[in-house]
């Protein structure tokens, strides 16, 4: 499988090619391993036997594709579930206004193809979650630019579970990059060994939640408006009509009907791009912070697959606004963590709570967010989201209290749809 | 269903719409940074860079995806296949033997159409001999890893005028990296800082205090006085605790805590979070508001005193608001903006309404101090008054200033010794390419750096062996990695020039990417 899909790539090599890349790679620095081995064995696993997996092929994942390929990685894959936006233009840099509509994995691997000679980027324009452990175990590394949190989670949590002890192979180093505006971070996680994904699941950012009462009560700001548009609005005109946020006919009616209601309560500042701003979410994005962010993503990839220079123990941070501010940092392994922690979270509520009221708990907390969240004990199930027969079966619990359900001390197992983990909670009672 | 998307149809096609055009639609994700007035800032400008390394295209990779106006690059060398195998705007071998300049110009004008390129085949050193004005019309001029002696010429030519293009030097070697942007003086007035502006509360001007004391909050409906603003709260209780206490504000942490007590015990009911939010934001009480100490030593500038009809309009303004701020409150302008905060609609809009009518006013204040001479696009006032508590003015050096300067040194070696390390490793560097063919070992580099620095100076072992280990390694490695790193940092400082918002980078910001940090030296 490997050899068939690697050929004899550095027939394409010209004399000089590899000029500055090999500076490093020939000799080692007073900051290199002493197990490097400089010189032609180091080259040559990079250039015909390393196999990289690239998830995502947007602002980060052209910027990685271009990165690998002239750092001499010659089996790139790419995995991209998008097609191409308009809005894309500004910073992905593989795609044309011709490209509008294409999908992103396939168009950058093309453009890669041609530009780089010799690299073979294999492209897949689907979801992470259509492949499973064997498709992930061929690779030897894998970085991400993504913009999805719930994307990370699934891929961190599917590599921590792919690690057998017995099998050093098994472990596939996750380098992770993100980027907002200015800001920036990138990672390194080796599965099991250092903290993971989901251990800093509560460095996130909250994002800003509008309470209901305020969006149909007391609407103050025009975000007010607009949620009130899309949220109370757009169900009760439109009944069952899924809102498309991409369809600009969808996002013109929610701007009116948000100018409206500003209007009528005095508000001033709801624009078109605000409007859409707020319902789809949308963070700024520029080529220079992508730039800065899939490159340290490759060098690590670099320094990983060649030793040539020790790799990033483990958080890089950078704040752009004002002069630039990085800092460099080992982000610390929590035992608690649902995914490579191993240990039970323990937590203490109210004797008087609800299911629905801890359900509403496992949404909100920083360093939970289970979204959807079925919950069961070993011997029984507290509530679950799906089937629908088994979901009529278990409502009536919402409205029970949790210390009815579950003793002091009692464990409870928390699943999601979502995500290939459960999250063990041990819970004690105020 | 028919009926549903017909609605659609109808009010979309009779109202007008604010739906935006092709170019808004494509830089949405910026315009969202800087808005339409940095993108015309951006779009208006001229950028150089001279060679077309790696390093030098990734630049202008990420500054024509953006928009600029128009971009040179200057390189008189055909395509090598060293830099056919490291530089992604140039086509492999098919761009062996062809022009450097031309084969980059054309790959990155593919990037935006908007973008003017030029390619040019002059060599740098005889525009330096013979025509060095060549390089006034442009606003910003990149240089990486430019020879020592054509870069000190060029710096030093460009620093001749505070008029001329403002220089971004950037170095490189393997892992290692710098760049330092050479310019006169830079001012900003729409910094995004996070400060926020004061809001008054401890000196509420009258209409907000008529308002506050007006409220009859005992005999208020249960609902409306869980409605009441943070503002108001903090300014009843701010009164009252001064009433108390002999007219002065809450100063000690004890006296702090007790004001803290006292909002609490203005609820009605235990769930009242305006209170709560009134207690997290007391500081706002008891802070006075003042002018920034960061803004009023901006009124000590020497551009002030020497100001004349043809001083730029920043200057212009700050003096007008020195002369607001020698009236009383002594304050800055009033800000427009108030903060979201718990309350009913009809209590926030009336506060805001009387916020922005305090501020117009306000405004209008400000605009009577400034100087007849001149005239100011009016946009800028607003933005200059709306910005006014965090408007900055930077003064550069000139490139190399710092390496002549052997106090200067000698104290960055101890304050930042790894990037002051690395700074003199990448300078040791390139001065002794000069002097032989020969590729420099760490011993050379690390006594060209002590000739730098002076024979007195002592060199910080552990961070200089680093260094320079490092740079012998790879003396000329433009490395793809670094490059684009180089090409994000440098694109972003540059766009941060051109548009004057967010605060550009002072001094060399060195780059390790084998321990993955950035700092700065030289400041």
């Amino acid at each position: 499988m490997l050899a068939s899909v690697n050929g004899n790539s550095s027939s394409s090599d010209w004399p000089g090619r590899y000029y500055h890349v090999d500076q490093v790679l020939d000799t080692p620095g007073p900051r290199t391993d002493p197990s490097f081995l400089a010189g032609d064995g180091v080259k040559d696993f990079l250039r015909n036997q390393c196999k990289i997996l690239v998830i995502g092929a947007g602002g980060l994942g052209c910027e990685i594709l271009a990165n690998l390929a002239l750092s001499g990685f010659k089996d790139i894959h790419v995995i991209d579930m998008d097609t191409i936006d308009i809005s894309n233009l500004n910073r992905q840099f593989l795609f044309r206004p011709k490209d509008v509509g294409k999908p992103k994995a396939i168009v950058a691997a093309e453009f890669v193809m041609n530009r780089v000679p010799g690299v073979k980027v294999t492209p897949y324009y689907g979801k992470i979650q259509d492949k499973d452990e064997e498709y992930y175990m061929q690779f030897n590394l894998v970085i991400c630019g993504l913009d999805s949190v719930e994307a990370r989670r699934w891929i961190n949590a599917t590599l921590v579970n792919m690690v057998d002890p017995e099998n050093p192979e098994s472990l596939k180093p996750l380098i992770d990059g993100g980027t907002e505006g200015f800001k920036g971070q990138a990672r390194v996680i080796l599965p099991t060994i250092t903290s993971c994904y989901e251990c800093s699941l509560d460095m996130l950012n909250k994002q800003t939640a509008f309470p209901i009462c305020t969006i149909a009560n007391t609407p103050r700001l025009p975000e007010h408006c607009i949620e009130w548009a899309s949220v109370l609005e757009w169900p009760r005109v439109f009944k069952d009509k899924k809102m498309d946020t991409d369809d600009p006919e969808h996002i013109n009616w929610l701007y009116i009907t948000a100018l409206k209601r500003a209007k009528e309560f005095n508000i001033e500042g709801v624009t078109w791009s605000l409007t859409q701003g707020v319902v789809k979410n949308i963070i700024p994005a520029i080529a220079s912070t992508n730039a800065i962010i899939a490159a340290s993503c490759c060098n690590e990839a670099f320094k990983i697959a060649t030793s040539s220079a020790a790799y990033l123990n483990n958080y890089f941070m950078l704040i752009g606004t004002e002069g630039v501010y990085s800092y460099t940092f080992e982000h610390e392994k929590r035992d608690d963590c649902p995914v490579c922690g191993g240990q039970t979270m323990d937590i203490t509520i109210s004797k008087d709570w609800t299911v629905d009221r801890l359900i509403e708990m496992l949404v909100e907390r920083q360093d939970i967010q289970i979204k959807k969240p079925s919950l069961s004990t070993p011997t029984k199930q507290i509530y679950f989201q799906a089937p629908p027969q088994l979901e009529e079966a278990t409502r009536p619990n919402l409205e029970k209290k949790v210390s009815e359900l579950v003793p002091d001390g009692g464990e409870m197992t928390i699943t999601a749809t979502t995500l290939p983990f459960s999250l063990s909670l041990r819970v004690k009672y105020a | 269903m028919a009926t549903e998307s017909q609605d659609i149809e109808t009010v979309t096609t009779n109202v007008a719409t604010g739906q935006p055009d092709n170019k808004t639609r494509r830089y949405d994700r910026q315009l969202r940074l800087w808005a339409a007035t940095g993108q015309n800032a951006l779009e208006s400008s001229r950028v150089l860079a001279i060679g077309a390394t790696a390093t030098a295209t990734s630049v202008l990779k990420n500054l024509v995806l953006p928009g600029i106006g128009h971009f040179t690059v200057l390189d008189h060398r055909t395509v090598t296949p060293e830099d056919a195998g490291n530089n992604f705007f140039f086509e492999g071998q098919k761009s062996i033997g062809k022009r450097r300049a031309d084969e980059a110009v054309r790959l990155l004008g593919e990037l935006n159409d908007s973008v003017e390129g030029k390619a040019d085949q002059a060599n740098i050193e005889e525009v330096l001999s013979n025509n060095p004005e060549y390089l006034l019309q442009f606003n910003l001029v990149i240089a990486h890893n430019l020879d020592a002696v054509l870069l000190d010429k060029l710096a030093k030519f460009l620093w001749s005028d505070p008029s001329y293009p403002t220089l971004m030097v950037v170095r490189s070697a393997g892992f290692l990296a710098e760049f330092f942007i050479q310019f006169h003086e830079h001012t900003v007035i729409e910094s995004h800082s996070e400060a926020m502006p004061s809001l008054r509360i401890d000196k509420p001007f009258p209409e907000l205090y008529e308002h506050a004391m007006s409220l009859d909050l005992d005999n208020m409906d249960p609902m409306d006085h869980a409605h009441i603003p943070y503002v108001v709260i903090l300014i009843r209780a701010l009164e009252d605790w001064k009433k108390a206490h002999g007219g002065n504000p809450p100063k000690t942490y004890a006296e702090k805590q007790q004001f803290k007590k006292g909002i609490q015990a203005m609820k009605k009911k235990h769930d009242e979070e305006n209170f709560d939010e009134a207690e997290a934001q007391a500081y706002r009480a008891w802070t006075e508001t003042t002018v920034p100490s960061e803004i009023s030593s901006l009124f000590q500038d020497p551009a002030l005193s020497s100001l004349s009809p043809s001083s730029p309009p920043f200057f212009h303004l700050l003096s007008a608001l020195h002369k607001f701020t020698l009236q009383p409150p002594h304050t800055l302008p009033l800000t427009s903006t108030l903060p979201d905060m718990r309350s009913d609609t009809k209590n926030y809009i009336h506060l805001q309404t009387l916020y922005k009518r305090r501020a117009e006013e306000e405004k209008k204040v400000f605009k009577s101090f400034i100087s007849k001479d001149v005239q100011i696009d009016e946009e800028l006032v607003d933005s200059f008054v709306k910005n006014a508590h965090a408007i900055l003015v930077m003064r550069g050096k000139r490139w190399g200033e710092f390496d002549e300067d052997s106090a200067a040194l000698a104290n960055s070696l101890v304050i930042s010794p790894r990037e002051t390390a690395t700074h003199l490793a990448l300078s040791a560097n390139s001065s002794q390419s000069l002097k032989s063919a020969a590729p420099p070992t760490a011993e050379s580099l690390k006594a060209q750096v002590q000739s730098i620095v002076g024979s007195g100076v002592e060199l910080p072992e552990e961070q200089l062996d680093a260094a320079v280990g490092e740079v012998a390694r790879a003396p000329t490695s433009d490395l793809p990695n670094v490059a684009a790193f180089l090409g994000g940092m440098v694109a972003q400082e540059a766009i941060k020039m051109i548009t004057k918002q967010y605060v550009p980078q002072k001094g060399y910001l060195v780059i390790d990417m084998i321990d993955m940090w950035t700092g700065p030296t030289g400041l």
